[in-house]
């Protein structure tokens, strides 16, 4: 089809552009680094915890990722001044509105999470003194706090993939995997994410049962990463028709098919996971491999945002 | 009964001529740069071996079923009780979700707004004044007819009756309130 005349620039099908690729990738590690967070508390019992470095960085990377991530969404509205309609005006039929209520709630619970376990540091003494009841109230309501905390993580981790799946202008994002696939690859990047802010920031040791708990889990997640994947283009083939055309151009062309081979599949998955086959226990638990392996998981996650919001735009049969 | 307006495109009377799209143009203010309406040409060979063109008209389809309504998390894309899809931009926050969501790359950002703009069936123009769309007046070979889907006696029902017609991408369950007659030049007659 050709215009006979006028720019037909406006008919350009990619409209979400990489501010939305990172914004999907901050949501989906602070969900990822809040749940993985309070499993580790909960395995380790409430009262002794509040001290562990994975937990403190559980703490500190959810409310600041995903306040990040929502900075870089309003400033990436063409209408940025007029975001706090957002807050008012509801559609319940849209993903859209479903994500912002969560986020009203999420936000809030993750920063009360925070206050709790540095309560000792940060609302004891000093000028955040006045603060100490509400990190108090945190630290007595913690266990319903944190489940409540749960539940809206895993709903904060699906909903930026319901946000695709919801539009059939796309099949690449059209499908039911897209939530699932989401919510794992953004709880590896929450794990690897607490693991490198951990072992960095707050001395912990790859001694510590924890850390190489969320390792051998991080290895975990990723072969339910891959399976995701491999069922998002397997279920497109099964649809046939154009759905089967996006899966093939997806999967092989230009510089969108080398991200996902290279960067989301090679580097992001199954070099974690070959590695960790391979390597002889004390390389594998050593400081220096784990900070390696959660860099590497890290930037597997953040193609696979790009990928998938471009391909997705890129590709539409 | 509400009205319920629909558009017949008629694809072997059309020339081509972009009549309507600058009429469009006119009537709505439309800055430049960016079209509620263009029509686009494709070359077709027909069964009997001669060549022919299409003529793809691209705008709004006017979805009774409105993927871009609803993902709106503001309901700023509305749709009236006479089925005309409408932006509201002083409720647009400006996420380019029903720009993204809309399957027919109906809609634009208007440069002076920041919010989505796309055809409204001249709902504001010359709808308002009780008048035709400007695309419709302005039609040389009457290509393209407006009117009532619920009114039996309706032009648009009329050539509905007597004209075979399609919607685009109608497995998607859209229910354009588009129709298109296919060119039946070179011997198709569906
Ligand atoms: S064609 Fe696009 S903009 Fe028009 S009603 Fe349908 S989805 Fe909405
Ligand atoms: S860009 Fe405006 S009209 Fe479109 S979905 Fe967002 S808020 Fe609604
Ligand atoms: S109906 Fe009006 S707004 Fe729509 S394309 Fe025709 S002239 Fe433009």
């Amino acid at each position: 089809m050709n215009q006979i005349w006028g720019s037909i620039e406006q008919y350009n099908t990619v409209v979400w552009h990489w501010p939305i690729a990172v914004y999907l990738f901050l949501a989906g590690l602070s969900a990822g680094a809040i749940i993985s967070a309070i499993v580790i508390k909960w395995m380790k019992g409430n009262d002794v915890s509040p001290s562990d470095g994975i937990i403190k960085a559980g703490s500190i990377l959810a409310p600041v990722t995903i306040g990040a991530g929502l900075l870089l969404l309003i400033t990436d509205l063409t209408r940025p001044l007029h975001f706090w309609k957002l807050l008012i005006h509801y559609n319940f039929g849209s993903v859209m509105t479903l994500g912002v209520l969560a986020l009203f709630a999420y936000f809030p619970v993750v920063i009360l999470f925070f206050m709790g376990v540095f309560k000792k540091e940060l609302f004891e003494t000093g000028p955040l003194q006045f603060l100490a009841p509400l990190a108090n109230l945190a630290l007595a309501y913690a266990k319903l706090i944190e489940s409540v905390t749960l539940i809206l993580a895993v709903g904060v981790g699906a909903y930026t993939g319901f946000l695709l799946s919801a539009m059939n202008s796309y099949p690449l994002f059209n499908t039911p995997v897209l939530p699932a696939l989401f919510l794992v690859s953004g709880v590896s990047a929450g794990i690897s994410a607490n693991l490198v802010v951990g072992l960095l920031f707050f001395k912990s040791s790859t001694k510590d049962g924890n850390v190489s708990y969320l390792h051998g889990l991080d290895v975990k997640v990723s072969f339910v990463e891959l399976f995701f994947l491999f069922i998002l283009f397997v279920g497109m083939f099964y649809q046939g028709g154009s759905a089967a055309h996006v899966a093939h151009a997806a999967l092989s062309t230009g510089g969108l098919s080398t991200l996902l081979w290279l960067g989301v599949i090679g580097l992001g998955l199954v070099l974690p996971i070959g590695l960790n086959f391979a390597l002889p226990h004390g390389v594998k638990h050593s400081h220096g491999f784990v900070i390696f392996n959660s860099l590497i998981v890290l930037i597997g996650v953040m193609s696979l945002r790009y990928y998938i919001l471009y391909a997705g735009q890129v590709f539409v049969g | 009964m509400a009205k319920k307006y629909g558009m017949i495109h008629d694809n072997n009377l059309c020339i081509g001529c972009q009549a309507c799209s600058i009429a469009c143009r006119s009537e709505n203010e439309i800055p430049e740069s960016v079209y509620r309406l263009q029509v686009w040409v494709k070359e077709e060979e027909y069964p009997n071996g001669t060549i022919g063109y299409e003529y793809h008209r691209q705008s709004c389809v006017q979805c009774e079923n409105t993927p871009c309504v609803g993902v709106c998390p503001t309901k700023a894309s509305h749709i009236t009780e006479e089925g005309i899809v409408l932006v509201d931009v002083d409720l647009c926050v400006g996420c380019l979700y029903c720009v993204a969501a809309c399957p027919y790359q109906a809609r634009y950002v208007h440069p002076v707004t920041k919010a989505p703009d796309k055809c409204t069936f001249c709902h504001d123009t010359r709808l308002a004044r009780g008048e035709e769309p400007a695309c419709v007046t302005v039609c040389p070979t009457d290509a393209l007819i407006f009117g009532d889907l619920n009114d039996p006696k309706s032009k648009i029902n009329q050539a509905l009756s007597s004209r075979v017609t399609y919607r685009e991408k109608e497995k998607l369950g859209t229910n354009p309130k588009m129709f298109i007659v296919p060119n039946h030049k070179g011997g198709i007659n569906s």
